[in-house]
C-alpha cells in the first residue's frame, strides 16, 4: 500500500498543495491556478481536488495532511508582540485577533471538514522547518547547510539547519520583528509597490541606480557581528501598524515616498520627462540600489555564517528572500559555497511540498529520494479538452501536433510574438517553457514591444532568456554555484560582453539576465524550440516571461490562454500543439 | 419597487460624484468589481457544457475585463487617491471573486441560476451607469468611457435575457427565479452590512480588551533582539511533536 502525504500551506500568501506518494511528487500546484486571483491565500480546496483526481484517490485515501505552520506558534506570537508594543499596538490588535477568532484559531477542524480527512491525521509542520524541507530534500545534496529567509513564520524570519541524509537539525534562527524579507517590503512599499508583489519591481528598479543612500539605510538594517542581522525597529512598525511597514524616520533618510504608479524616468532611460521628474525617479532607482546591495551583502552574510556553523560545500536556499535572483547569483559568484540550490517555489507556496517531505523523510524516517529537478508539476488539461474549447471560441485551431516546437520557433524567427502552453503548469512562480510568452531575443525594440503591448507591464521590467543548456556558458558568465538556480530562474547574472548586442531584448540596463538554462532531458519541447530558433537565427535563447497579464495569475487552461491572447498584442497562440494565429 | 431602488440609486450617486476624493474610490470600486466579475465569467466560460453559450460567455468576460482597464485608467487620470489603493491598482491585481468554498459562481448556482444571476447585476449596472449620465455626475472623460461601457453592458442584459426567455419556454420559473436573485443580492448586502457592523462593536470590545487585559503585562513583554538566537531541540517524539499546532 502506498503512503499518500498531502502538504497544505494557505491563509498568509500563495497557498498551495503537494502530494506525495511514497514520497515521490505526484503533483503540486498554487491555488491561483484555479482561483484566477494571483496570490491566493484560501485553503486551496481546488488545488487539492485536482491533484487527487490527478492521482486516482480520494480524500479518504490520505495517510497524512500536513500544514505547513504551526498555527498556535504563529497566535502566541502575534499576542506577545501586542503586549510588547502596548499601546502602539492598539489598532492592528483588534483586527488580528478578529481574523483569528473567526478563522485561523480552529484550524485543525477547518483542515478537517475542508479536505476531507479526520483529525488524527493532521500533522503541523514549522513555517521554516517547512522552507528548509523544500530546499534540502530536493537537492542533490546529502550534506548542506540549509538557509531561510522570508517575511515571517512562527517567529522565524531567518533560519539556518544542518541537512544530513534525510534529517533536518536547527542550528540557529533570526526572530521577529527582526526581518529581511520586512525589511524589503518595507522597502517596496516606499517605493510605490505593493507587498509580496512588488519586490520584483524593486530589484528591476535597481540596475537603474546607484547604492549612494548606503550610509542612511545601513543605519535601518545592520549586519551583526555573529553572523546575522537586525533591524532599526525604531524606524519601522510592521510588528504594530495594522498597515505600515515604515515610519516617518525612512523618509527623512531617503526622501518621500513614491506614489504609486507614478512614471519611472531614470537617467538611464529618461523619455521626455523634465530633469526634476529625471532626479526623482533616480531617488527612486537609488534607494532600490540601496536596499537590493543591502539585502545581497546581509545574504553573503548569512551564508559565511553557515559556512562557519554547518561547513561542507553545498547551501540550499528557501523562503521568499531566495527569489531574488540577483542575491542569489552573488551568493553563487562570492559565496563560501560551491553549490547553490534554491527550490523552484522558495517562497511560501514551497511549504506544502517541504512539509509534506518532512512528513516522509523526517517523521517516517524514510531515506532520500530523487532530485527535483523539474517544475512542470502542476496542472494540465486533457488535449481534447483544449481543441474543443479553442473550437468553441472560435480559435479555429490548427492541429500542428508534434512539429509544434519547430513551428513556434519559426514563428519567433519571423517577429512573431508567442503564446506558449505545453503540458503541466510550474510550480512556482517563474514560467519555464510550460506557460510562457515568447520572442526574439535580439533586438531592445522587442522587449519594449512586450512590456507595452502585450503584457501592459512597466517599461523598466527586463525579460528573462530561456536558453539551450549546451550553449549557456558561451552567452553567459554563469558560475558553476549558479549552474542549478539558473535551471528555474533564479540566478541573474551578467550577459558575456560580446553577446550583448546580440540579445538586446533580454539584457538589463546594467548588462544582466535572469537567465533559465533549459535541460534536454527535463523539458524536452521547449528545448526544441529554443534550439531551432538558434538554428534559424544563430542565437540558441529566445526571450521568456510568463503567460499573464499584469497582475494575473499565470493562464493554466486553454480558457486562461485564449483570454490573455485576446486582450494582449500577442501573435500566435501554442495549446498542446495546436496553433491558434490572432485575427 | 424599481423606483424605490431608483431613487435610492439617484441620491446615492448624487452624494457620492460631489465628495472630493469619491469618485476615485467608487471608480476604483467598480474596477475591482469589473475584474472580479470577468473571472466569475470566464470559470462559466470554461465550465458550461452549452457549447454555443461558451463564446458568449467569453466575450462578456473580456468585456469585463476591458472595463476594469477602463475603470483604473480613469481612477489614474483623477489624479492621487488612496495610496494603498493605488498601490492596489497598479499591481492590476484582482482582490475577490465570486469564489467561496473552493466553488465558482457558477458550480454554486449551475447554469440556470447563473444566467439569472448575470441579468440581475448587469440590468443593475446599466441602471446605476444609466443615473451618473442622465444626471450628469461624471466628468466629461469617465461619461464618454461610461457611455462606451454601457453599449456592452446591454449585450450582457441582452443575451442573458434572450437565454432566461427560451427558458420560460421550456417551462422554467424565471420569474422566480429572477425575483430570488434580486431578493438574493439584497440579502447579501443586508448580511454585508451586518458583518461590517459585527466587525466594528467586535473590535470595540477588542479594543477594550485590550486596554484592559494587556496593559499589565506591557512590563513583563520585551521584543526579541537582532542577531542569532539558539533553537531548543525538539522533541525526540516527532510525530507526537508533529500533532501539535502549537
Ligand atoms: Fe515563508
Ligand atoms: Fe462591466
Ligand atoms: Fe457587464
Amino acid at each position: 500500500m502506498a503512503t499518500w502525504i498531502l502538504g497544505v500551506s494557505a491563509l498568509y500568501h500563495d497557498a498551495a498543495v503537494a502530494l506525495l506518494r511514497d514520497g515521490v511528487v505526484v503533483a503540486a500546484v498554487q491555488e491561483e491556478r484555479f482561483s484566477r486571483l494571483k496570490h491566493d491565500a484560501a485553503l486551496p480546496v481546488r488545488a487539492a481536488r485536482w491533484c487527487m483526481a490527478e492521482a486516482g484517490i480520494g480524500p479518504e485515501d490520505l495517510d497524512w495532511l500536513v500544514f505547513y505552520e504551526k498555527p498556535l506558534r504563529k497566535f502566541e506570537r502575534i499576542l506577545s508582540t501586542s503586549v510588547a508594543t502596548f499601546p502602539r499596538s492598539w489598532a492592528s490588535f483588534p483586527r488580528q485577533m478578529h481574523a483569528w477568532l473567526g478563522d485561523k484559531l480552529w484550524l485543525r477542524g477547518n483542515l478537517c471538514s475542508t479536505f476531507g480527512v479526520r483529525p488524527e491525521k493532521v500533522l503541523f509542520c514549522e513555517h521554516h522547518l517547512s522552507h528548509a524541507a523544500s530546499a534540502f530534500y530536493g537537492s542533490p545534496h546529502d550534506n548542506a547547510a540549509v538557509l531561510c529567509v522570508d517575511g515571517v513564520g512562527e517567529w522565524a524570519t531567518t533560519s539556518l539547519w544542518r541537512g544530513r541524509g534525510h534529517t533536518l537539525e536547527p542550528v540557529g534562527e533570526v526572530r521577529w520583528p527582526h526581518s529581511l524579507g520586512l525589511y524589503y517590503s518595507a522597502i517596496t512599499a516606499h517605493l510605490g509597490f505593493m507587498v509580496n508583489e512588488g519586490e520584483f519591481k524593486v530589484m528591476g528598479m535597481a540596475a537603474y541606480g546607484r547604492p549612494r543612500f548606503d550610509p542612511q539605510l545601513a543605519q535601518l538594517l545592520r549586519l551583526e557581528a555573529d553572523g546575522a542581522f537586525s533591524v532599526d525597529l525604531d524606524a519601522f512598525r510592521w510588528h504594530w501598524h495594522p498597515t505600515e511597514a515604515a515610519g516617518p524616520r525612512l523618509a527623512e533618510l531617503v526622501g518621500p515616498a513614491r506614489f504609486p504608479g507614478t512614471p519611472f524616468t531614470p537617467e538611464l532611460a529618461p523619455g521626455d520627462a523634465s530633469p526634476a521628474q529625471v532626479a526623482e525617479s533616480q531617488r527612486h532607482a537609488d534607494i532600490a540600489a540601496t536596499a537590493q546591495r543591502q539585502v545581497e551583502a546581509a545574504m553573503l552574510h548569512l551564508a559565511h555564517h553557515a559556512k562557519a556553523q554547518v561547513g561542507g560545500d553545498a547551501l540550499c536556499l528557501a523562503g521568499g528572500v531566495a527569489l531574488n535572483s540577483v542575491a542569489n547569483h552573488r551568493l553563487a559568484a562570492q559565496g563560501p559555497f560551491a553549490h547553490l540550490w534554491v527550490h523552484p517555489a522558495p517562497g511560501d507556496a514551497g511549504g506544502a511540498l517541504g512539509a509534506a517531505w518532512w512528513v516522509w523523510h523526517q517523521v517516517l524516517g524514510h531515506p532520500r529520494g530523487a532530485v527535483l529537478d523539474r517544475a512542470d508539476l502542476g496542472r494540465s488539461t486533457p488535449r481534447a479538452r483544449s481543441k474543443d474549447w479553442l473550437d468553441d471560441l472560435g480559435a479555429h485551431p490548427v492541429d500542428v501536433g508534434d512539429e509544434a516546437p519547430e513551428r513556434a520557433a519559426a514563428d519567433l524567427a519571423a517577429g512573431r510574438v508567442v503564446g506558449w502552453l505545453e503540458g503541466r503548469c510550474e510550480w512556482g512562480p517563474r514560467a519555464l517553457g510550460h506557460r510562457s510568452i515568447l520572442a526574439d531575443p535580439r533586438e531592445a525594440q522587442m522587449r519594449d514591444r512586450v512590456n507595452a503591448h502585450v503584457k501592459y507591464r512597466e517599461p523598466f521590467r527586463p525579460f528573462a532568456p530561456s536558453v539551450i543548456a549546451a550553449a549557456a556558458g558561451e552567452w553567459f558568465d554563469i558560475p558553476p554555484a549558479a549552474a542549478a538556480p539558473a535551471r528555474f530562474m533564479l540566478s541573474t547574472g551578467p550577459v558575456r560582453g560580446d553577446r550583448r548586442e546580440s540579445l538586446g531584448a533580454v539584457t538589463h540596463v546594467d548588462g544582466t539576465a535572469r537567465v533559465h538554462v533549459v535541460d534536454p532531458e527535463t523539458s524536452p519541447a521547449y528545448h526544441r524550440l529554443i534550439a531551432h530558433f538558434g538554428e534559424l537565427t544563430g542565437v540558441p535563447a529566445v526571450l521568456n516571461t510568463s503567460f499573464n497579464l499584469k497582475g494575473e495569475p499565470v493562464v493554466a487552461t486553454a480558457v486562461d490562454a485564449m483570454a490573455t491572447f485576446v486582450r494582449s498584442g500577442l501573435d500566435v497562440l501554442y495549446v498542446d500543439g495546436y496553433r491558434v494565429e490572432s485575427r | 419597487m424599481g423606483w424605490l431602488r431608483r431613487a435610492w440609486i439617484t441620491v446615492a450617486s448624487e452624494v457620492a460624484w460631489r465628495i472630493p476624493g469619491r469618485p476615485q474610490r467608487l471608480l476604483h470600486a467598480f474596477s475591482l468589481a469589473e475584474r472580479g466579475s470577468m473571472v466569475d465569467v470566464l470559470f462559466a466560460a470554461e465550465a458550461t457544457p452549452r457549447r454555443d453559450l461558451r463564446r458568449k460567455y467569453f466575450l462578456h468576460a473580456l468585456d469585463e475585463g476591458r472595463h476594469a482597464r477602463v475603470f483604473a485608467d480613469r481612477v489614474r487620470a483623477l489624479g492621487r487617491g488612496d495610496r494603498a489603493e493605488a498601490a492596489v491598482e497598479d499591481s492590476g491585481q484582482l482582490v475577490e471573486a465570486g469564489i467561496s468554498g473552493g466553488l465558482t459562481l457558477f458550480e454554486r448556482l449551475g447554469e440556470d441560476d447563473f444566467l439569472a444571476f448575470v441579468y440581475v447585476a448587469e440590468a443593475d449596472a446599466v441602471e446605476q451607469f444609466g443615473v451618473y449620465l442622465d444626471r450628469g455626475l461624471a466628468d466629461p472623460d469617465t461619461a464618454l468611457e461610461l457611455r462606451t461601457i454601457l453599449k456592452d453592458e446591454v449585450f450582457h442584459v441582452s443575451y442573458s435575457r434572450a437565454e432566461l426567455e427560451r427558458m420560460r419556454k421550456d417551462g422554467k420559473p424565471v420569474d422566480r427565479m429572477v425575483r430570488n436573485r434580486r431578493l438574493r443580492r439584497l440579502w447579501e448586502r443586508y448580511l454585508r452590512l451586518t458583518r461590517d457592523i459585527g466587525a466594528r462593536v467586535s473590535g470595540v470590545w477588542l479594543t477594550l480588551l485590550y486596554f484592559v487585559a494587556l496593559g499589565p503585562f506591557r512590563l513583563v513583554a520585551r521584543l526579541e533582539r537582532g542577531g542569532w538566537h539558539p533553537v531548543p531541540p525538539r522533541a525526540p517524539d516527532a510525530l507526537a511533536a508533529a500533532r501539535a499546532e502549537g
